[in-house]
């Protein structure tokens, strides 16, 4: 005979409990809630410690909130390249939200509403509902946990060994074991919960068997198992409490226990998305204008920014960085997930110094009595070597689900490296070059526009007259020969289309956006004044730069500094005048090429079609590389490293780059479209030995072939 | 008259001098009365039959009081030797000794000075060539006003004079000295490394325009395939890339190859000095104005790189 | 301890520098002027010994026009304590004996520990200056200084001599040295640096202030600059034209054929 439905679509909360239990209970969920309570703050005096300078203004964090959570409910940013992870997030965040608001609708009807005001609304269809959903969600929590289980046990992808580059073996900070062992306790609590849940479920259904099982499908299954038992109602009710009190104070401990865990994520990830900066890497940060007299950069924690402190507790170690990284690919001593670790440990560890004390103090009076002075860069900190290996590409910024700005922070830490000195000393000579002469290259400014005089037209000076594009050509593509060849075919290529441009022939200095991304800011300031002085006094409709570099500061940095002009990469000009006929080229060239996006057309600014569309107007069939688009490879040149020489006998990024194209089979040519990578990647085809094999070609140089054929294009190049 | 300083060097006459006696000798007519050379050496007389060159008139046999060369005491005795013997000209080699102390002399004595001079004729008085402008141009200097002037000269700027002829006298010459103000701890060789670059045939030369250290090896393995041993410029070793047992140039080595090839080497005087003998030099720089160009045999304004890679395909 | 390095700001020919004034003077235009490469270690030379010291001063000194001015701001920046400059038109075309005696007369003053110059200037080379100082001074002196180590007011100093030979000796201070290239790494100074170098002292000093006149000092007291001219590019230095690989060509049959000869 089936047993009678229960009377009322409810349950009991706190089963078979004195009321000295009860208030128990409620003393220690109070505890909890406190030692929660400390840990945010604590959190909070570490922020505290930094300058919140650069933090959103008021007015714009409703709109950033909104933006920042609306990333996290779609988990866009987590899925991105690994569905996988998508998924199995997904169903951990999902479960455990769910679960967790369940537990405060619960609260809230048992001692708030049902104690204080008589009202119980958790009965009836609402229990029901109720009670469905957070079946299926714990279902979804579980099958989560239990995928991320399988991948760090069983298919174990190599990041999730938490090696770090910067290290050696021998190394008393070598060993990662703590962060594996959290990682699983993490996941094994969060499983324990879910499963005694479950169980918690089954017995009492097995107890109480009230029926709608319907709506506890999984707790029903858990009682099919209980019931053959044939454990009498005595024995049932043990089990129950103890499943009930060991599943309450893990989970009360659990929550307590967030700020201070990996759980702490579950905060600081999503404050970190709200606050994220859109334009990280691509714009980086002024010096405040109250720390005008103070060195430059981060040199202890007390000179970070508020969001970078946060963001070093943001970090879940996931290792997208990691994988993303040209430095850490060619066995360089740096992964962007060990410099934020390696400072979050040292902050901490200042924090631990300070004591309960210190925090309150600083909470309360804000004067960084939580151990700032300590400083960051050092052997058994981060190491310079581990600075200098970075290339700015942004693939460590694009790749983080959690907005980290690793790049940026590590911008800053060279700022106060370079103004002590402590830099290499090839890079110490091409600023004090690019100081003296306004370009890399050393060479006499008057020489900049000696390219155009192989051209059989003149190149108008628009520090002269007006034009209607004005050219800002830069170093690479003003002074190495190979480059040189580029820029003349642009030339023609717009001469021949009719464009009205010009050039600011010796006006023109380096744009500064590998000077500011090797840490000489003042450096950058100087020549980024002197480009917008004269600039200003052009007459022209927009800016069109062959340099990708040129491309970012000009766009993203130089209107912080008072010249905000539109400028566009010269693809996407020559694109348009593809587009409009004036350049007639189309199908013309029927190749097999493989592009590469340059890191500060594609990363930093989007410009990943223009490119594309002009290689099928050609005819040509492009062969996507694996790591392509926002995923592009860095050629190794960036953040000033191309003024630095490469560790001897490693693998090169440009190296390894050419290794991953030639992987893809028959192809004619490795297509590029910024100036440093002709450079990078004609010595790089060579260096790997791959010279018969695949040729290098600017794309300037296809759309010139397609206009006027081959060997025409050879003998005027 | 003309004084010529000698300059010694563990125990050696330092062949410097012979080139001064050149000078000189070339001067004698033009400028009237006699040629002397002043040896400051703990054993100074044995100096003289090194100096037998038809047309120098006399040895001034200084006996030095410490057994190596002392700036100050140096400079004390040539001071004397000036005061005394009143000469129209003194030379001197321009060499690390003689920077120790030369423009201490002219500066004490009031006289005409000057230094790393490569040409001297007489009209009255010494007109003196040297660089300007890190030798990108070229000076000509007089001394109007000065009765005396002290020049140091290049080395390598004259022939050597062969000391072929007569001894010639020997007369000493006191000085009262005071206490040395430096104090002698020893002498060390240089590295002498694996490879003697004073012996090659054929130098492959590389400079400050190879940029990075990283792109040694590039040309390590050019030099190779040339049959080349591989020299340096003095940058290379300062900033630590290179021995300077392989360092061309006035503290480096002396070098007179069949060929040499300097590949990104501006030709700092320096440097200069040290290869300008070289049979057949061949100078690639990308800059138009660089000095190698005036001593070099053949020159290309080209990138040493693209013509380093070219380079490669005609030497298997 | 108190060291001062005397400095020089050097021009540097661009390639289109004209001679003018007769051919006894290059246009000015044609100049590019910076600190000279050997005061840039000898400066850093001067720091290393303050900072060891635990306290000290650096002043850097030199004989210039205003186009020497960037030249000091960068010795501030690089963190000399003080700065001096010493000009007066007279002192065009001074030759370096001239120089040398008005550094001297400025030198003086200051009562240093240590005087540190430059073996050379890259644009006069003439190596002289500094001995000169020192004659002047009565300060004893040791030139080129590839290596310095300072205990209790005696320096043990490498003097660097031909062909990689190297002399160690000792002098007592206060004493002059000239030093070399290569001795140290100079360190960088960023633009913020020398921005903020502004507001470091810095002091301008006529002939007047140092006690000399003219007559002693001026070009007139010197060496006479008769006339400047090019270079001759020497017998045969013939230019090889055409890309880089016709230049290979070229020189790999010279090569060949002299060696095989």
């Amino acid at each position: 005979m089936t047993p009678p439905l229960a009377a009322e679509k409810t349950r009991d909360v706190f089963w078979g409990f004195g009321t000295l239990v009860e208030i128990l209970w409620y003393v220690l969920a109070v505890a909890s809630v406190v030692v929660f309570a400390y840990g945010i703050g604590r959190e909070v005096a570490k922020y505290r410690r930094g300058h919140a300078t650069f933090l959103p203004p008021r007015a714009e964090l409703p709109g950033r909130f909104v933006t920042g959570t609306r990333t996290l409910l779609s988990h866009a940013s987590i899925k991105r390249r690994d569905p996988y992870v998508g998924w199995a997030h997904r169903g951990v965040f999902y479960g455990w939200v769910v679960l967790f608001i369940g537990t405060v609708i619960l609260a809230v009807n048992t001692d708030v509403t049902e104690r204080f005001f008589g009202w119980r609304f958790f009965k009836g269809n609402f229990y029901l509902g109720y009670s469905i959903v957070l079946d299926v969600l714990g279902l979804a929590l579980v099958a989560g946990l239990v995928l991320m289980m399988v991948r760090r046990g069983i298919l174990r992808p190599r990041k999730l060994d938490y090696a770090r580059p910067d290290r050696a073996p021998g190394d008393p900070q070598y060993d990662r074991g703590i962060y594996r062992r959290g990682d699983w306790v993490f996941l094994g609590l969060l499983l324990y919960l879910a499963l005694t849940g479950y169980l918690l479920e089954g017995v009492r259904i097995a107890m109480d068997a009230p029926g709608y099982n319907a709506f506890s499908p999984a707790g029903w299954v858990v009682a099919q198992a209980i019931n053959p038992l044939g454990l009498g109602d005595e024995a049932l009710g043990v089990v129950r409490r103890t499943i009930w009190w060991s599943h309450g104070l893990v989970a009360i401990a659990f929550v307590a226990a967030i700020p201070y865990t990996k759980a702490t994520h579950m905060v600081s990830s999503w404050a970190s998305l709200v606050l994220k900066d859109p334009l990280a890497g691509k714009r980086l940060r002024p010096i405040p204008e109250d720390r005008q007299q103070e060195p430059a950069g981060y040199a202890t924690l007390g000179d970070f920014a508020t969001e970078h402190l946060l963001q070093l507790d943001a970090c879940t170690k996931c290792g997208k960085c990691h994988e993303a990284c040209p430095a850490n690919a060619t066995g360089r001593p740096l992964s962007p997930r060990d410099v934020v670790l390696e400072l979050r440990e040292q902050s901490n560890a200042a924090l631990h110094d300070a004591g309960v004390g210190g925090v309150l103090g600083t909470l309360l009076h804000g004067d960084g009595r939580t151990g700032s002075a300590r400083r960051i860069v050092g052997e058994d900190a981060v190491r310079p070597e581990t600075v200098w290996a970075c290339m700015q590409c942004n693939a460590c910024v694009e790749a983080c689900p959690v907005g980290i700005e690793q790049a940026p922070i590590i911008n800053q830490i060279r700022r106060r490296l370079v103004e002590e000195g402590e830099l290499d000393a090839n890079l110490q000579s091409t600023l004090e070059v690019i100081h003296k002469s306004g370009n890399s290259f050393g060479e006499n400014r008057r020489r900049r526009g000696r390219w155009t005089q192989e051209l059989d037209f003149e190149v108008k000076d628009a520090r002269k007259e007006p034009v209607d594009v004005l050219w800002f050509v830069g170093d690479y593509a003003s002074f190495d020969p190979r480059s040189q060849r580029v820029t003349r075919a642009i030339a023609r290529l717009l001469h021949a289309a009719g464009v009205d441009f010009g050039i600011l022939y010796d006006g023109e200095r380096n744009s500064g956006n590998d000077v500011r991304r090797a840490g000489e800011e003042g450096l950058f300031e100087a020549l980024a004044e002197a480009n917008i002085a004269t600039l200003a006094k052009c007459d022209f409709q927009r800016i069109v730069t062959s340099d990708p570099h040129s491309l970012n500061t000009l766009r993203n940095e130089y209107p912080e500094l008072g010249g905000a002009w539109t400028v566009a990469h010269h693809t996407t000009l020559l694109l348009e005048l593809i587009d409009s006929g004036a350049l007639d080229v189309r199908d013309r060239l029927a190749y097999r090429v493989t592009y590469h996006d340059p890191c500060y057309l594609g990363r930093h600014n989007g410009g990943y079609d223009a490119p594309r569309a002009i290689l099928r107007a050609l005819g040509c069939s492009l062969i996507e590389m694996p790591r392509n688009r926002d995923n592009s490879f860095c050629c190794g040149a960036g953040g000033g490293r191309i003024w630095i020489p490469d560790p001897p006998g490693a693998e090169r990024p440009s190296e390894n780059r050419i290794r991953e194209a030639v992987g893809l089979g028959e192809l004619d040519y490795f297509v590029v479209s910024c100036p440093k990578d002709v450079t990078m990647y004609e010595d790089a085809i060579k260096t790997t030995g791959n010279a018969q094999r695949l040729e290098l070609r600017e794309l300037t140089e296809l759309i010139e072939e397609a206009l006027v054929g081959a060997p025409a294009a050879a003998a005027v190049g | 008259m003309i004084l010529v300083i000698a300059e010694t060097r563990r125990g050696e006459l330092r062949p410097v001098t012979l080139e001064l006696v050149t000078a000189a000798l070339g001067l004698k007519e033009a400028a009237g009365g006699r040629v002397a050379v002043a040896v400051i050496d703990a054993d100074a007389s044995s100096f003289a039959g090194a100096l037998a060159v038809a047309g120098v008139d006399e040895v001034l046999a200084v006996s030095a009081s410490t057994p190596h060369f002392e700036a100050h005491h140096t400079q004390r005795a040539v001071e004397a030797l000036i005061e005394a013997e009143q000469p129209a000209l003194v030379l001197l080699g321009h060499t690390i000794d003689s920077m120790g102390f030369g423009s201490a002399v002219a500066a004490r004595l009031g006289l005409g000075f000057a230094s790393d001079v490569t040409a001297v004729s007489w009209d009255g008085g010494p007109i003196a060539t040297r660089g300007a402008y890190g030798g990108k141009l070229v000076a000509e200097l007089d001394f109007p006003g000065h009765e005396r002037t002290l020049l140091t000269v290049r080395a390598g700027a004259f022939d050597p004079a062969d000391a072929a002829g007569a001894e010639p006298a020997v007369r000493l010459f006191d000085v009262a000295f005071d206490p040395p103000l430096t104090e002698h701890i020893e002498f060390r060789e240089a590295a002498t490394g694996d490879v003697d670059i004073t012996k090659a045939d054929f130098l492959l030369s590389i400079g400050r325009g190879i940029e990075d250290k990283d792109n040694i090896a590039q040309f390590e393995e050019l030099a190779e395939r040339l049959g080349a041993t591989l020299s340096v410029s003095r940058p290379l070793v300062d900033a630590g890339w290179m021995s300077n047992a392989r360092q061309v140039g006035q503290s480096g080595k002396t070098v007179q190859p069949k060929v040499y090839l300097a590949l990104g080497i501006s030709g700092a005087v320096q440097h200069l000095a040290g290869m300008q003998k070289a049979d057949t030099i061949i100078a690639v720089n990308t800059d138009p104005d660089a000095p190698i160009f005036g001593v070099a045999h053949y020159g290309a304004v080209a990138d040493l790189f693209d013509v380093a890679e070219a380079l490669e395909q005609h030497f298997a | 301890m108190k060291v001062v390095v005397a400095v020089k700001a050097v021009a540097a020919l661009d390639d289109e520098a004209e001679l003018v004034d007769g051919d006894t003077a290059v246009d000015p235009d044609g100049l590019e002027w910076d600190l000279n490469e050997w005061d840039a270690f000898s400066l850093e030379e001067a720091l290393m010994l303050r900072d060891a010291a635990g306290d000290g001063e650096v002043v850097a000194l030199t004989v210039g026009d205003e186009e020497a001015q960037d030249s000091l701001l960068a010795c501030l920046a690089k963190g000399a304590d003080r700065a001096v400059r010493i000009w007066d038109d007279a002192l065009e075309g001074a030759d370096p004996l001239a120089v040398a005696r008005v550094l001297a007369a400025a030198i003086e003053p200051e009562a240093p520990d240590l005087v540190l110059c430059g073996v050379q200037s890259s644009d006069a080379v003439n190596g002289a200056t500094g001995v000169a100082v020192a004659a002047h001074l009565g300060l004893p002196h040791v030139a080129v200084v590839k290596r310095l180590e300072l205990e209790a007011g005696v320096a043990t100093v490498e003097r660097e001599l031909e062909g990689g030979l190297v002399e160690v000796l000792r002098i007592r201070l206060p004493a002059l040295m000239t030093i070399q290239t290569g001795i140290n790494e100079p360190r960088y100074a960023t633009l913020r640096a020398i921005k903020q170098a502004r507001d470091k002292p810095l002091s301008e000093l006529g002939l007047d202030d140092v006690g000399l006149d003219a007559a002693r000092v001026g070009a007139a007291a010197g060496a006479r600059l008769r006339r400047l001219r090019h270079p001759e590019k020497g017998e045969g230095a013939e230019m090889l034209d055409g890309s880089p690989e016709d230049v290979a060509a070229r020189i790999a049959d010279i090569v060949k054929e002299r060696m095989s000869a």
